[in-house]
C-alpha cells in the first residue's frame, strides 16, 4: 500500500460517511450523520479540510448546486465518492478482516 | 425559519481571512449549522457556536495567502527585490558589514543627540498653563545695564498687578536658604539650599502636583510649609506615611540664629528632572511679612523671580511694550530714598525695561544666565550639539552612498539582465531605493541597541536622566523614527540607485561596467567632505583640551592650591576669634583667614566713588576679609600694606586692586595710599585706602578681572555688617598631609574643633582649586563629548575609505599585477595605490584647516584668557589623521601587492 492509497482514521470515517450518505453528502449532512450513527462530536472545519484532502487524493468528487432559502441562499458542495474511493474501502475493509482472521478465536464459554 | 442572523462581524471576519473559492459553500454551511443551533439550543449559545466555528476555520488550507489569491506583479516584484538584496548582502559579507557598522553608528550618535536636545528643549513643559506664563526679566541695575537679569525687586510684581489687568496673577519665588532645618526638636540637622519662599496664588500658576494637603490655601498663613516627597522621605524616614505628616512641625534656623516652627501644609510630588525651578521646600512668602513690609517697596533686593499668567487670547508683544513705562514710575521712590538719584540718574539713560519671557524657552534660552532658582540650559551646547549629530550622520549616509555605488560594478550584469528582460528604469531605482530603507532600517534597530547600552554613560556625562524605554513608547517618538528611516533611507538610496539603473545594458553585459560607474567626482567629492569634518572636528577637540588645560594652569595671582574652605561660619555668630585660634592650632595648617566670600564667587558688589568733587560713580566688586586671608591667598601688595591686626584704626580702612584704581580715575603714578573713596548712595562715610593688590581672579578665568574693593571684617559702617555667610580658609602644610588619609583626619579634626563650639551647625567644605576647575565643567563635559563624536567621524569616515580602498584594488588588480610582472616593487606599487587617496586627503586638509581655524577662533573669544591657537596643533591634528586614513588604505594596498600576478592576470 503506497503513501497516497493510506487513509488516517478520520479520513476513512468520512469516506465512509459520504458513501452512506449517497448524493447528499456535504459539510452539515455528514457532522450530523456522525452524531447520528457514531455518537461523536466532530467540528465542521475538521470535516471540510479533510473532504478537500480526500479530494486532493482522488477518492472524492465535488460538484456546486441545490441553493435554497435557508443558509443565506448559499450553493452547497456535494461531494462523492469515486471508485477509486469504493475501491480503497473495499480495500481496507478485506485487509482488517483478514488481520482479524489471524487473531486467536476468542471462546466465550458460557458453561 | 426563524429571523436570527448569525454575528455580522464574525461573517466579516471570515470573509476576510477565508480563499475566495472556499467562502461560498462553507458560509453556507455554518450558516445552516446556526440555523439548525438556534433551534437545538437558543439563539445566545448558536452565536457563540458561530463565532468559534469561524475561529476553527482559521487554518492552513483555508486562510488565503499573506499576498493575495490574485497575485499583484508589484507584490512578487516585491519579494524578489527582498530576495535579491539578501543574497547581495551576503555575497559581499565585508562590505555589508562596513555598512551596516558605519550606518549603526551613525544613526546611534545622531539618535543619542535627538535624546539630548528634546529633552532641553522640554523644560517646563509639564505646567498645564505653560503656554500663559511668563517670567518677568529686567536690566542688569548693578552692573552692565545692557544685560538682562531674571532677579526682580519686589515692588515690580506689586505694579504689575495694580496697572495691568491683562494678568490673571502674578506671583513672586524668592530663594531663601541656606539654612537648616530640624524635623525633629534638633535631633538631626539638615543643612537646605534650596528653600524657597512661595506667595499664596503659586499653584494657580504652576503645575506643580501636590500630593497631599489644600493648594488653594496653603501659603494663606505664615509659617506654613510643603515639603516634596524626596525631602519628607529624607526627614520622616522612607517609609514614613506620607498623608500622616501634613500638620506636623520643622524648625528652620533664621538667619539671626533663632529657631522658627514651620507647619508642614503639604507634600510636593518630587520635582521633575525638566523644571528651571528646582527647590526642596517652599515656605508661605508671609511667614517673612515684617520683611516684606519694610522692603516691599524696593527696585532693589532683587531676589525674586516674578512670574506672571496672562489671561487668554491676549496679545503678549503688545502687553509688553505697554508695560514698558512702570518702571519709571514706580521705582522713583527706590532711585530717590536710597540713592538720592531720580530714575533717570540712576539709570544713566539706559532704559529700564520689563521683559517678558515665555516659560517655554525661560531654560532652553540659556539667558539671562543665573536667575539662582535652578538650572538654565545652554544654547551653544545644544547647537554644537544638533550640528556634530547632523554631521556625524551625513558622514555614515555619504559613507553608505559611496559604498553602494563604488560596489555597483559587482551588479552592472544583474542590471543588464534586468533591463534585457524588460524592466523599467524606475523599477530598478525603486529596487535600490528599497534595499537602502532596509539597511538604514536594520541600522537603527542596531543603533537603538547601541543608545540603549550607552545611555547611563551619556546620563552620567550631561547630568540628565532620560529615559529611553520611556521615549521609545512614545507613538510620536515611534513615527518620528519611521520617518527617519523612510527619509535617510530614501536619500542614502537616490544617488545609487540613479547611478546603478543608468547603466547600459549591451555594455555592461558585455563587461564594460567599468565605464559605466559614473560620479567619480561625486565620489571622490564625498570623501573629501568626510575628511574635511573629521580632521575639523580633531583641530577643534585639540583645542578644546588645550584650552582647557591653559585656564586651570592660569596664573590667578594668587595661590588656589591647597586651601580648605569651611562653610556655615556666619551661624556661630560674628565674633570667631576663639574658633580660628582654635584651629590655628592645628599642625597641618599654616595660615587661618576669615572672609565673606570665596574666589570665585565674590558677587556681592556696590556702587562707589572717589571722595573727590566731580568723581565717577562706579559698580564694583566688595569683599569683607581680615588680613590673614590675603597673606593666606599670597596676593602681592604694589603699594602700601595689609591690614594689621594690632592696628585698631583699620576696622574702617580699604584695600583696593588695581582695576579698581584704573575705573575710580586716578593715575598710575600718583600716590594712592591715603585717598578715599566712599559709597555712591550718598552716605557720609568715606574710607581711606592704605593698599593696592595686584589684580587676582575673584571670578572663574572666563571673565576679566573685576575692580574689587576689600573691607575689613569688622567695619560696622557698611550696611551690611552683621549679615552674610562667612567662611574660614584654612591653608594646608602640604609636607603635613601627603596622601589622602592623612587629609581626611585634618579635615576630620576641624569637624571636631567645630563641632565642640555648636554641634548644631552642619559641617561642610571645599578646595579652592576644585571650586576653580568647577567653573569650566560645562566646557570639560563638552570636551569629552566632542572628543567621542570626533572619534565616531573618524571611525565612520575610516570606514568609507576602507571600503573604497577594498573597491580600488578590486578594479586596479590587474593594474598592479602587470607593473609587478614589469618589476615594480612593492613599495612602488603602495605608492601608486596610495596617492590616488593621498591627493584627495591634501584637498580634505586644505579646507579643513581655515575651517576649523574660524570654528575654534570663535570658540576662545567667549573666554576673557585664551590659549594661543598654535600651528603645531593643526600640524599634529593633520598628521594624526593623515597616519590613521593611510593605514587604512595600506592593509588594501599590501593585500593587493602581494598577490601573484599570476592569479590575477591568467583570466581574460
Amino acid at each position: 500500500m503506497g503513501r497516497t492509497n493510506f487513509l488516517g482514521e478520520f479520513e476513512e470515517l468520512i469516506l465512509t460517511v459520504v458513501l452512506i450518505l449517497n448524493d447528499d453528502a456535504y459539510g452539515n449532512t455528514i457532522v450530523s450523520a456522525i452524531k447520528e450513527h457514531q455518537n461523536r462530536e466532530v467540528n465542521l472545519s475538521s470535516v471540510h479540510i479533510t473532504l478537500y484532502r480526500l479530494e486532493e487524493k482522488g477518492f472524492l468528487q465535488s460538484d456546486m448546486g441545490g441553493a435554497t432559502q435557508a443558509r443565506g441562499g448559499r450553493r452547497k458542495r456535494y461531494f462523492r465518492i469515486t471508485n477509486a474511493g469504493k475501491a480503497l474501502l473495499q480495500e481496507m475493509k478485506d485487509a482488517r478482516t483478514s488481520l482479524w482472521e489471524l487473531t486467536p478465536q476468542l471462546k466465550f464459554s458460557h458453561e | 425559519m426563524n429571523n436570527q442572523r448569525p454575528p455580522g462581524l464574525f461573517i466579516w471576519f471570515f470573509q476576510w481571512y477565508c480563499r475566495k473559492n472556499l467562502q461560498e459553500f462553507i458560509l453556507g454551511d455554518l450558516e445552516e449549522q446556526f440555523e439548525q443551533d438556534v433551534e437545538d439550543f437558543g439563539a445566545t449559545k448558536a452565536r457563540r457556536r458561530f463565532a468559534w466555528n469561524v475561529i476553527r476555520f482559521f487554518r492552513p488550507g483555508i486562510v488565503r495567502p499573506i499576498f493575495g489569491s490574485i497575485k499583484l506583479n508589484n507584490t512578487g516584484m516585491f519579494k524578489n527585490m527582498m530576495t535579491l538584496a539578501w543574497r547581495n548582502a551576503l555575497r559581499q559579507k565585508q562590505f555589508t558589514l562596513i555598512n551596516l557598522f558605519g550606518l549603526t553608528l551613525g544613526i546611534a550618535a545622531c539618535l543619542m543627540i535627538s535624546l539630548y536636545v528634546y529633552d532641553e528643549l522640554n523644560y517646563d513643559k509639564f505646567h498645564t498653563k505653560a503656554d500663559r506664563i511668563y517670567r518677568v526679566n529686567q536690566p542688569s541695575i548693578w552692573g552692565d545695564w545692557d544685560e538682562m537679569i531674571a532677579s526682580t525687586g519686589p515692588n515690580v510684581a506689586t505694579a504689575l498687578r495694580e496697572e495691568v489687568p491683562e494678568f490673571e496673577e502674578v506671583t513672586r519665588v524668592m530663594q531663601i536658604g541656606s539654612l537648616v532645618v530640624t524635623p525633629d526638636q534638633k535631633q538631626t540637622i539638615f543643612k537646605e539650599d534650596r528653600i524657597f519662599g512661595a506667595e499664596d496664588n503659586f499653584f494657580k500658576l504652576f503645575g506643580f502636583t501636590l500630593l497631599h494637603g489644600n493648594a488653594q490655601t496653603a501659603f494663606s498663613q505664615p509659617n506654613s510649609i510643603v515639603l516634596t516627597e524626596e525631602t519628607a522621605s529624607r526627614y520622616f524616614g522612607d517609609d514614613a506615611v506620607m498623608a500622616d505628616l501634613v500638620n506636623q512641625t520643622v524648625e528652620i534656623k533664621e538667619w539671626d540664629g533663632k529657631w522658627k516652627s514651620f507647619k508642614i501644609v503639604g507634600i510636593l510630588k518630587n520635582i521633575p528632572e525638566q523644571s528651571h525651578l528646582q527647590f526642596d521646600m517652599l515656605a508661605s512668602m508671609s511667614s517673612y511679612q515684617d520683611q516684606m513690609d519694610m522692603n516691599g517697596w524696593k527696585w532693589i533686593w532683587n531676589i525674586f523671580g516674578t512670574y506672571v499668567l496672562v489671561k487668554p487670547n491676549v496679545d503678549v508683544a503688545q502687553l509688553e511694550k505697554r508695560i514698558q513705562g512702570l518702571p519709571a514710575k514706580w521705582a522713583a521712590p527706590t532711585t530717590e530714598r536710597i540713592f538720592n538719584q531720580t530714575v533717570e540718574e540712576f539709570t544713566k539713560g539706559h532704559p529700564w525695561t520689563l521683559e517678558l519671557q515665555s516659560l517655554g524657552t525661560v531654560y532652553s534660552d540659556g539667558s539671562p544666565a543665573d536667575h539662582g532658582l535652578g538650572p538654565t540650559g545652554n544654547p551653544l551646547f545644544i547647537k554644537i550639539f544638533t550640528a556634530i549629530g547632523v554631521l556625524v550622520l551625513l558622514l555614515s549616509a555619504i559613507n553608505f552612498m559611496n559604498l553602494s555605488t563604488a560596489r555597483s560594478t559587482g551588479r552592472a550584469k544583474e542590471v543588464g539582465v534586468r533591463k534585457v528582460l524588460g524592466s523599467a528604469r524606475t523599477i530598478l531605482v525603486n529596487q535600490f531605493i528599497l534595499e537602502s530603507i532596509m539597511y538604514v532600517a536594520l541600522a537603527s534597530l542596531l543603533g537603538i541597541g547601541l543608545v540603549f547600552l550607552s545611555v547611563d554613560w551619556f546620563n552620567m556625562l550631561t547630568f540628565k536622566e532620560m529615559d529611553l524605554v520611556d521615549l521609545l513608547s512614545q507613538p510620536t517618538v515611534i513615527l518620528a523614527i519611521l520617518a527617519f528611516i523612510l527619509i535617510v533611507g530614501g536619500l542614502a538610496g537616490f544617488y545609487p540607485a540613479m547611478v546603478i539603473s543608468a547603466f547600459k545594458p549591451v555594455q555592461a553585459l558585455k563587461g564594460h561596467s567599468g565605464h559605466a560607474i559614473g560620479g567619480k567626482w561625486v565620489r571622490n567629492g564625498l570623501v573629501v567632505f568626510q575628511f574635511t569634518v573629521s580632521i575639523a572636528l580633531i583641530i577643534c577637540a585639540a583645542f578644546v583640551q588645550k584650552q582647557l588645560k591653559y585656564v586651570s594652569n592660569l596664573d590667578l595671582g594668587m595661590d588656589k592650591e591647597n586651601v580648605l574652605q569651611i562653610h556655615n561660619i556666619e551661624q556661630f555668630g560674628f565674633e570667631t576669634e576663639q574658633l580660628k585660634s582654635q584651629l590655628e592650632s592645628i599642625p597641618a595648617f599654616t595660615k587661618v583667614g576669615k572672609s565673606f566670600g570665596l574666589p570665585p564667587n565674590i558677587l556681592s558688589g556696590d556702587r562707589y566713588m572717589a571722595a573727590e568733587v566731580n568723581s565717577e560713580v562706579v559698580q564694583m566688586n566688595n569683599v569683607r576679609l581680615e588680613g590673614d586671608y590675603l597673606d593666606l591667598l599670597h596676593v602681592e601688595f604694589v603699594e602700601g600694606r595689609n591690614y594689621d591686626s594690632s592696628r585698631p584704626a583699620d576696622k574702617y580702612k580699604v584695600i583696593i586692586n588695581e582695576s579698581a584704581v584704573k575705573v575710580l580715575g586716578w593715575s598710575d603714578e600718583a600716590e594712592i595710599v591715603g585717598k578715599k573713596i566712599a559709597l555712591a548712595s550718598g552716605d557720609e562715610d568715606e574710607f581711606e585706602v592704605i593698599g593696592v593688590v595686584k589684580d587676582f581672579n575673584i571670578h572663574s578665568a572666563k571673565s576679566n578681572i573685576s575692580p574689587l574693593v576689600m573691607i575689613n571684617h569688622k567695619n560696622d559702617q557698611v550696611w551690611d555688617y552683621g549679615a552674610g555667610l562667612s567662611f574660614f580658609s584654612l591653608k594646608l602644610n602640604e609636607s603635613r598631609v601627603q596622601s589622602s588619609a592623612l587629609l581626611m583626619e585634618v579635615i576630620q579634626q576641624v569637624e571636631e574643633v567645630l563641632a565642640s563650639a555648636d554641634a548644631t551647625v552642619p559641617f561642610e567644605y571645599s578646595f579652592m582649586d576644585q571650586e576653580f576647575e568647577r567653573a569650566f565643567l560645562f566646557e570639560q563635559r563638552m570636551g569629552v563629548v566632542l572628543s567621542v563624536f570626533t572619534a565616531l567621524a573618524l571611525v565612520i569616515g575610516c570606514l568609507g575609505l576602507f571600503g573604497l580602498a577594498a573597491f580600488a584594488a578590486d578594479r586596479r588588480v590587474k593594474e598592479l599585477g602587470i607593473r609587478k610582472v614589469l618589476g615594480a616593487s612593492i613599495t612602488e606599487l603602495w605608492v601608486s595605490f596610495s596617492s590616488e587617496f593621498s591627493s584627495l586627503l591634501i584637498v580634505a586638509v586644505l579646507i579643513a584647516g581655515p575651517l576649523s581655524w574660524y570654528c575654534v577662533d570663535q570658540w576662545l573669544a567667549n573666554f576673557a584668557y585664551r590659549t594661543t591657537i598654535d600651528w603645531w596643533v593643526f600640524a599634529v591634528a593633520i598628521i594624526g589623521a593623515f597616519m590613521v586614513a593611510i593605514a587604512t588604505i595600506t592593509y588594501q594596498s599590501l593585500k593587493v601587492a602581494y598577490k601573484n600576478p599570476v592569479n590575477s592576470l591568467r583570466d581574460e
